[in-house]
């Protein structure tokens, strides 16, 4: 059986590049932490603590992407469409923080690098994505679902940019040019991000038709009805 | 409320202990990348130059790495049960802290 290893080993980007983004990281997440608080009430700690744990699942769940390629969910936009960024970029900092502990996924020198790329840029990516989609998009499921659908494919190829930015500062291209390199992770994740887009848009989008309220993106109004409710027949 | 967190509960404890089984072994869209140009063979580098050939190995490692149960002789019992494990270890952890962060702070109205 191959090792599942979903993130950023060890040695690849340099010991300066990662200290660096850990630095920047650490204030971000320290940011994040303040300001999720303001959004946090006690009734909200279970699905915060739930989504995180669903996140961890997720991640294990590689999809074929290509002959011999798969991709794997990285969360940003699940939890910034159930909720927000701030609270949402600490759920997925807690799952990769206990991956590169405990399951040896991630090396811990790129703890910055993985907090970085998946945590923070791909978070904010989707929240900002997410919130402007709505805003022309119309508030129904189908809506809703898009908007979540793009801000996951936009999602995933910023995280991975970030990597392309850091193994441009930190990383030495080996058998292959610095940008076939940047074009085939560029590239390999769009298509991660397709996978991503269906299982999240299915998963917010059974959450906003159950419960519209624990759905941040929504911000509390309940899903508009694009047609009288008549019972699909199947 | 309670419907919903026990039956996304369940939802993600079988994804990670059951369905994780059958992901795909491929390596993950980082992975390939950092690894063309090079020769594999069951996961391990044969042959040929990539980035990859310079990547360390795990600081920690430990028993869990990998998403398996190095204790274990069976790889799909050790697999699921790590699935299983992170699952709960994730749900308690991110609880715990995230209940911390809201401490004293009680549903209100008006929610800015």
């Amino acid at each position: 059986m191959e090792d599942l290893a979903l993130h950023i080993p060890t040695d690849v980007i340099d010991g300066p590049t990662s200290l660096v983004t850990a630095l920047i990281a650490a204030i971000a997440v320290a940011w994040c932490t303040v300001a999720a608080r303001r959004g946090l009430d006690e009734r909200l700690v279970p699905l915060a603590g739930l989504a995180t744990a669903f996140i961890f699942a997720a991640q294990m769940l590689n999809f074929p992407i290509a002959a011999g390629v798969s991709g794997h969910l990285l969360g940003g936009a699940l939890a910034a469409a159930l909720l927000g960024p701030w609270l949402g970029a600490l759920c997925v900092t807690v799952v990769i923080v206990i991956q590169a502990l405990l399951f040896a996924d991630g090396a811990v020198t790129a703890l910055g690098l993985n907090v970085a790329n998946m945590a923070l840029i791909a978070t904010f990516t989707a929240y900002g994505v997410i919130a402007l989609a709505l805003k022309v998009l119309p508030r129904t499921r189908w809506g809703l679902g898009a908007a979540v659908f793009a801000a996951s494919i936009v999602s995933v190829v910023a995280a991975s940019a970030g990597f392309v930015l850091q193994f441009w500062v930190g990383g030495e291209p080996v058998g292959q040019s610095f940008g076939a390199i940047a074009g085939a992770i560029l590239g390999t994740h769009v298509l991660v991000g397709i996978g991503e887009g269906v299982i999240t848009a299915g998963a917010v989008t059974a959450v906003a038709v159950a419960r519209p309220d624990l759905v941040h993106a929504l911000r509390g109004t309940p899903l508009a009805q694009p047609a009288p409710a008549v019972k699909e027949a199947s | 409320m309670k419907k919903l967190l026990i039956a996304g509960t369940i939802v993600t404890l079988v994804l990670a202990g059951f369905v994780s089984l059958f992901a795909s072994a491929s390596p993950d869209g980082l992975e390939s990348v950092l690894l063309t140009g090079c020769d594999t063979s069951e996961g391990e580098i044969t042959g040929g130059t990539c980035v990859l050939q310079s990547a360390g190995e795990h600081e920690i490692g430990g028993a869990f790495a990998d998403y398996g149960m190095s204790f274990l002789d069976n790889e799909i019992l050790g697999a699921s049960l790590a699935g299983i494990l992170g699952v709960l270890l994730t749900l308690g952890v991110a609880t715990g802290l995230f209940w911390l962060l809201a401490r004293g702070k009680k549903p209100a109205e008006d929610r800015a």
